[in-house]
């Protein structure tokens, strides 16, 4: 009997070290078999990217609030887009006109309405672009089919407003951070909650993840970002904010960054507690005179495996950033001119575009309100500049 | 594009080997360990292997092929035998760490072919010379290797064959590192709901007689330094004195003069102790004058000193005149006392 335990135990008994190598040998053999072979490549960019002409910005109107958040699906084609009126809108990027829209309810018609009914905070979709996922204040996660979008699950368990979410790259696990503290891993394919992990002191405030099974998430007030590493149930923290942390990109598997409401911009590695690069008051100061306070940072964006970081906060100019060798600098590249508070970022997965999702207050709560700011995305093309001349013959 | 995680299932003749192939060999104590706390989790069992961990990620995708590549070699070598373990992948990911971690060559092959009194490989800076030696300890046989020792010396041979303990740690330089590194922590505990916002220190109760912070009771120094204290209880004795005179109630006089009774007696008190200290400090400084002359120091019995107080108490009375009066007082109280111990008489 005993021996038949042991056994039993050596079965289950597999430390992630031993997970990663068999489904590593897996992965290769099969990479063998298909006869490709995609190497990671971080594109220095010896390109430059250049200020787009204004004209060419376009601006994609239909929110009746403040856009919160978006996302870009991976062929390029759709956005999502999210706003303080419950409702999520599927845009057509080369038409600008809208393809869907999911109506947000009121506030108390949870049970019969299919939507949000209130504020919707976070929204991921996998790399696949079958699943739409959105999180909003109700404790709610709604999983949407994103060619139809059509309504296919809810997941409850959080306890408080879910304020981040993102799908793990090439799979159907889904990462959500709420401001209960907690951050929770779903699977999507069998409707399922996984795990929930723990450590944060204060509100979660952004969470991101790429291909590896891990996520970072940034902690508003407790002023860390962690790095959860799942499959081992440990957390990486790393210090460095003074302000509270508003949101957080991973640029590479090793490489982060992140804005707070101390105007500040920060670089992060993985293998370093301190942020590798750190730009104080990264949009500048706003307020009467004497009472000058930094501009919150709202939201940030990194382009995949590359150099580029853009920021945006309601100083009306989204910032584009350029990091330095090893990502110990950053360097302003050039700023676009966006009135309104800058909610969301995000690149295209191959750097064509970027989409900035725009309102007229803040995505978290209502200090200021820009007047003349209008809700809604604006679409801004990346263009870039060979920088090497062509050598005559 | 992404890097190696997907999820494929294991072919049919691989699941037969790393099931047949699972003893984790005793020198890779870390891998043990891990396995053990997986069941149970907690945090202080992982802690050591923790950095392990996280020094993992940095050579992952290199060392998950070095290591494929190193198994699939094992896996055709090793095939006939029936007693290795899905560990022995694991082996080869701990020899990779230790030969990443401490800068030697050695793996565990290497360890089965070198010889048993040279297997301590561990010197990376004088690999050449020492290369051929350990050849030529693992070419002797053992009775001549017994012979070497005795010529050499044990300690000799031993820094030779083992390498001494400086190049032994090699551990520092990845502790160094952690330094740096973020804190890695347990994921699975739940965070109170009181919440540490600010850092609030605990006061620390010491007491300042039996602290090694307050340093060593000089009382020249205590004198000096709070020499105010005295003029302070001065004012106060004035001050009762004058209240002693303003107060109408008897019972408050009463307590006014025992305070006052009290007060003064502590300031006679006082000034005695001060005047026995000085007194020692001036034999010692005597015994002091009279060593660096070259006499050797003497030191009084207790009697002695009682004698010498004594003397000095005689010698100021006479000078108050209160001598007489002193003895006579002496002299009666101990006749009392000689009475009462003399055996009675019954008659």
């Amino acid at each position: 009997r005993k021996r038949k335990e042991n056994e039993v135990e050596q079965e289950i008994e597999e430390t992630p070290q031993e997970k990663k190598l068999r489904l590593a040998k897996l992965y290769l053999e099969q990479l063998r078999e298909e006869g490709e072979w995609d190497v990671d490549r971080t594109l220095f960019l010896s390109e430059i990217l250049v200020a787009p002409d204004p004209i060419e910005i376009r601006l994609l109107r239909g929110h009746k609030l403040s856009v919160t958040c978006l996302c870009i699906t991976p062929d390029e084609k759709h956005i999502f887009s999210a706003s303080k009126d419950c409702s999520i809108i599927k845009w057509d990027v080369g038409s600008g006109k809208k393809v869907h829209k999911i109506l947000g309810g009121r506030k108390g018609t949870e049970a019969r309405h299919v939507g949000h009914t209130a504020h919707i905070l976070c929204m991921a979709i996998s790399s696949d672009g079958k699943y739409l996922a959105t999180g909003d204040m109700n404790k709610l996660i709604m999983i949407w089919e994103a060619a139809t979008c059509k309504h296919l699950y809810k997941f409850t368990g959080h306890k408080d407003a879910v304020s981040g979410l993102a799908f793990r790259r090439g799979t159907h696990d889904l990462y959500s951070a709420s401001h209960d503290r907690s951050v929770k891993v779903w699977n999507v394919d069998e409707n399922a909650y996984v795990e929930t992990l723990f450590g944060h002191q204060d509100v979660i405030t952004a969470l991101d993840c790429l291909g590896r099974e891990r996520c970072v998430t940034a902690g508003g007030r407790d002023r860390t970002l962690r790095v959860w590493k799942i499959a081992e149930e440990t957390q990486l923290v790393f210090h460095g904010h003074e302000g509270s942390i508003d949101c957080v990109q991973l640029i590479n598997e090793e490489h982060m960054v992140s804005g707070g409401d101390d105007g500040c911009l920060c670089v992060w590695s993985v293998g370093k507690k301190k942020p590798v690069s750190v730009v104080k008051q990264a949009h500048g100061v706003h307020g009467n005179a004497g009472l000058k306070e930094p501009c919150w940072v709202s939201s940030v964006a990194a382009l995949h495996n590359s150099d580029t970081v853009a920021s945006g906060s309601h100083n009306a100019m989204v910032q584009l950033w350029k990091c330095g060798q090893g990502f110990r600098g950053l360097d302003p590249l050039f700023t676009i001119p966006v009135t309104g508070f800058v909610n969301s970022l995000k690149f295209s997965t191959s750097g064509k575009f970027l989409v900035a999702g725009v309102g007229q207050e803040h995505r978290l709560g209502r200090w200021w309100r820009v007047k003349d700011a209008k809700n809604g995305l604006y679409i801004i093309p990346l263009k870039r500049q060979n920088r090497e001349a062509p050598v005559p013959s | 594009m992404p890097r190696p995680s997907v999820c494929l299932a294991l072919s049919t003749s691989e699941k037969k080997q790393t099931a047949q192939k699972h003893k984790p060999s005793p020198e890779s104590p870390h891998e043990v360990t891990f396995k053990k706390s997986k069941i149970k989790s907690p945090v202080t069992k992982r802690a050591s292997n923790v950095e392990e961990n996280g020094s993992d990620d940095e050579g992952d995708a290199s060392e998950m092929e070095k290591n494929f590549a190193l198994l699939t070699q094992k896996v055709s070598l090793q095939a006939p035998q029936d007693e290795i373990s899905g560990g022995v992948s694991d082996e080869d990911v701990t020899g990779e760490r230790h030969q990443a971690v401490c800068s030697n060559t050695s793996g565990s092959d290497e360890d089965e072919n070198v010889s048993k009194p040279a297997r301590g490989h561990g010197v990376g800076d004088e690999l050449c010379p020492k290369d051929d030696f350990t050849k030529d300890l693992s070419e002797m046989s053992f009775e001549k290797v017994l012979q070497l020792q005795n010529k050499m010396g044990t300690k000799a041979y031993k820094k030779i064959a083992y390498g001494t303990m400086k190049n032994r740690q090699t551990g520092e330089t990845v502790k160094q590192l952690s330094k740096h590194r973020p804190q890695e922590i347990s994921a699975k505990k739940t965070v109170p709901f009181l919440r540490k916002v600010v850092p609030v220190k605990k006061t620390i109760l010491r007491d300042p007689r039996f602290d090694d912070l307050s340093g060593e009771f000089k009382p020249e120094v205590f004198n000096q330094t709070y020499k105010f204290i005295n003029e302070i209880r001065q004012r106060e004795a004035e001050m009762v004195k004058k209240k002693m005179k303003k107060v109408k109630s008897n019972i408050k006089r009463e307590e006014l003069k025992y305070l006052l009774q009290r007060m003064e007696n502590q300031e006679r008190g006082r000034q005695r102790q001060e005047q026995y200290r000085q007194k020692d400090l001036q034999f010692k400084r005597k015994q002091r004058e009279l060593v660096q002359q070259g006499h050797r120091p003497f030191y009084l019995k207790k009697s002695d000193k009682k004698k010498l107080e004594l003397a000095e108490k005689y010698s100021q009375l006479k000078k108050g005149g209160k001598l007489e009066n002193f003895l006579s007082k002496k002299r009666k109280r101990n006749a009392i006392k000689d009475r009462r111990r003399m055996p009675h008489q019954k008659k």
